[in-house]
């Protein structure tokens, strides 16, 4: 302010700033017109503030608006899922445990309406089972003769009686 | 999203934990040297009529609750480690079921079962193989495809066919069978 006293000063920038009434502009209007250094004040000021107008905003580089933009991010609080987190590594290590816990868990013996299940299963593959040996004694009977589908079965059986015979020795 | 993430992930854990034993059952018939693959043929027919899928432990408890009615009964299933059964109804068309039959009966014959009884007719066709490891039998397949059903019955363990009219009275189970 060209070592101008520094009363004056608010005084110009309100009246840059368009805030200074019409009385007091136009008393600081003829104030500077006595006052040669008020009036430069004045000047410069205008000018500068034409200056600063006249500047043109320039857009910042990618790189940088990229780095402004992260600061936030950077910023924000951790997020609730990570497996590095305490309670989630804790929740891993306890999981073991809950493995022994639900297999110790699991009941190894059945039912009985799951035995009575089984069991009725049991009878209907028993049933088909019996069944295809009668399809086969009928077959052997009509092509061969009852006495030849019996000796044919007779072999099946023994053969396969030997075999758990032949089993039970080996057990004993 | 994340929570939702994390409890599905919790849940799906929890099904496998459960699951896993049975899974574990199924393998361990799988592994045993009279267990017979039958494929699937749901695609051409649907859902089996009839499957049956019984394990070692669980015919323990049957064979022990039948020791009371019959020692027989339970003689005869003590020696059954495992029985399959799977029945497909056929309204018209057996060819698929057919070719299963063809197939399953390859597989047998170049895994070292013996056959016991085959019928070949144009109606139907039956099937008795037995699986017999250092004199000791295995299992035994029988499979039965006529223009009404395709029966597959794999038995893993011993059964002697002879004993099983003997025991079949003792189950007190009404199975409507047709054997015409």
């Amino acid at each position: 302010m060209n070592e101008y006293d520094d009363k004056w000063e608010d005084r110009i920038n309100a009246l840059m700033d368009g805030e200074l009434s019409a009385t007091d502009a136009e008393l600081l209007k003829t104030q500077a017109s006595d006052d040669h250094d008020l009036a430069c004040a004045i000047i410069e000021a205008y000018q500068l503030q034409q200056a600063m107008g006249a500047i043109h905003v320039e857009r910042a580089p990618d790189s940088l608006r990229k780095r402004l933009r992260a600061i936030p991010r950077k910023h924000r609080p951790a997020p609730a899922f990570s497996l590095l987190q305490p309670r989630w590594a804790m929740a891993l290590a306890a999981l073991p445990l809950v493995v022994i816990a639900v297999s110790l868990m699991r009941p190894d013996t059945p039912s009985a309406s799951e035995i009575a299940q089984a069991r009725q299963e049991l009878a209907i593959a028993f049933a088909y089972l019996d069944k295809a040996k009668l399809i086969t004694g009928r077959e052997i009977e009509s092509s061969v003769g009852q006495t030849m589908a019996d000796a044919v079965t007779d072999s099946v059986n023994r053969a396969i009686k030997s075999q758990n015979l032949n089993s039970k020795e080996k057990e004993a | 999203m994340k929570r939702l993430l994390m409890n599905k992930f919790v849940i799906g854990l929890f099904c496998t934990l459960f699951t896993l034993p049975v899974l574990a059952q199924e393998d361990e018939l799988k592994d045993l040297p009279g267990f017979v693959d039958f494929g699937d043929l749901s695609a051409t027919y649907g859902e089996p009529k009839i499957t049956i899928n019984l394990g070692g432990t669980m015919l323990n408890f049957v064979g022990m609750m039948s020791s009371s009615d019959s020692q027989e009964t339970s003689d005869l299933i003590s020696k059954l480690k495992g029985i399959r059964v799977q029945i497909y109804s056929m309204a018209e068309n057996s060819d698929a079921a057919k070719s299963q039959f063809g197939k399953t009966k390859s597989h047998l014959k170049t895994s070292g079962w013996e056959p016991i009884v085959q019928i070949n007719e144009d109606d139907e066709q039956v099937l008795v193989y037995m699986k017999s490891v250092n004199g000791n039998m295995e299992g035994m397949t029988v499979m039965v495809v006529d223009d009404e059903e395709a029966v597959f019955v794999n038995v893993i363990g011993q059964l002697n066919p002879a004993e099983l009219a003997k025991v079949m009275d003792r189950f007190d189970v009404d199975v409507d069978l047709d054997l015409e």
